[in-house]
């Protein structure tokens, strides 16, 4: 379920932080989702390329304090757009969903 | 131990060299900012939790794979655009350089050159018609996160329009180095002679260049699917 969603999980991270590196998309993922969301670290990297192509993030070098160099993302206004697009879809399905759930009692066992 | 998983991962992207710096280098970084936030005084084992969190090189190298495989591919889809404007302008060019040299071709191969004109007309725009509809198409896509069995669908799709693209082309360029032949027969070879064959020369060249563009695409697919399956 995850995996569907892992593009709108990068862009919110990165809407929360204003512009990060890898790392720090990671972190901000875990610490946002209490821990909940702890993926492979790896499969962040190329999701973070494949919306860089798709014009939704921008990225740039940067000069950690460390002295390495330093890949560093920010959303674009499309990027921005597009997380606000799905964020109102995930908002309306969640909402659809507490709704059926919320009157409904689980079944008691007749036995 | 940070080094050797670099390097594994290096040797996995080495399909793409500029990808594969780039992928390194932020790991790299990634992989020491991880050890340096580990709790563990040991730095050798910071660095294997380091290395097993961040996942199996190969697996990643796949999904790089397919990102830089849907990067190609619209590029070539960028290409078949600039090699069919260029055929144009090469076409057009010579045809001007004909009127303002005022060459014609004579009237024994007058119903000839007709019927080839015709044949290089529609050809033409049957390539422009298809390979804009496959530039269209393949950026209409979305960078796909896998190579699932409807991208490679798509990517077939792509393929077989840039083949009816390249197969147009071909017939246009055919008509034109046969049109080119009879303009060049009348006046003989002479230093003017070099505009159109030349302007041929840039058109056969054009679609050589898209004809390899669209191989190595083809080359990357069958490649990335072999990282899937092993």
């Amino acid at each position: 379920m995850l995996k569907g969603h892992l593009d709108m999980i990068v862009l919110a991270a990165l809407a929360a932080a204003g512009s990060a590196h890898g790392y720090a998309v990671i972190e901000e993922i875990k610490q946002r989702s209490g821990g909940a969301f702890d993926l492979p670290e790896g499969t962040i990297y190329p999701a973070l390329h494949r919306l860089e192509q798709a014009g939704l993030l921008t990225s740039r070098w940067t000069i950690a304090d460390s002295g390495r160099k330093r890949r560093v993302y920010s959303l674009t206004k499309a990027g921005t757009r597009a997380f606000a697009e799905r964020r109102a879809v995930w908002k309306q399905f969640s909402d659809a969903i507490g709704g059926l759930l919320g009157g409904v009692r689980p079944r008691e066992n007749p036995a | 131990m940070i080094q050797d998983y670099l390097d594994s991962l290096s040797r996995e992207l080495d399909f793409d060299r500029s990808l594969s710096r780039r992928v390194r280098e932020e790991v790299e970084d990634h992989l020491w900012e991880a050890v340096e936030a580990s709790p563990t005084g040991n730095e050798l084992e910071a660095q294997a939790r380091a290395i097993a969190s961040f996942g199996d090189a190969r697996t990643i190298a796949a999904q790089f794979a397919v990102i830089s495989l849907a990067v190609r591919s619209r590029r070539a889809g960028i290409a078949a655009v600039f090699v069919i404007a260029s055929v144009y302008v090469a076409m057009k060019a010579r045809i001007a350089w004909y009127a303002a040299a005022q060459w014609a071709i004579g009237d024994d191969m007058r119903a000839v050159s007709g019927l080839v004109l015709q044949i290089d007309r529609y050809a033409f725009l049957v390539s422009m018609i298809i390979g804009l509809g496959g530039f269209i198409y393949i950026r209409s896509r979305q960078i796909p996160a896998a190579f699932h069995p409807a991208y490679r669908r798509q990517l077939r799709r792509f393929f077989l329009l840039c083949a009816a693209t390249v197969a147009a082309l071909v017939v246009s360029v055919s008509s034109d180095a046969v049109l080119t032949a009879l303009q060049l027969r009348g006046p003989g070879l002479s230093a003017m002679s070099l505009v159109p064959i030349l302007s041929m020369a840039i058109e056969v060249a054009c679609v050589g260049f898209l004809v390899f563009h669209i191989r190595s695409v083809a080359l990357r697919a069958a490649s990335t699917a072999a990282l899937m399956t092993t």
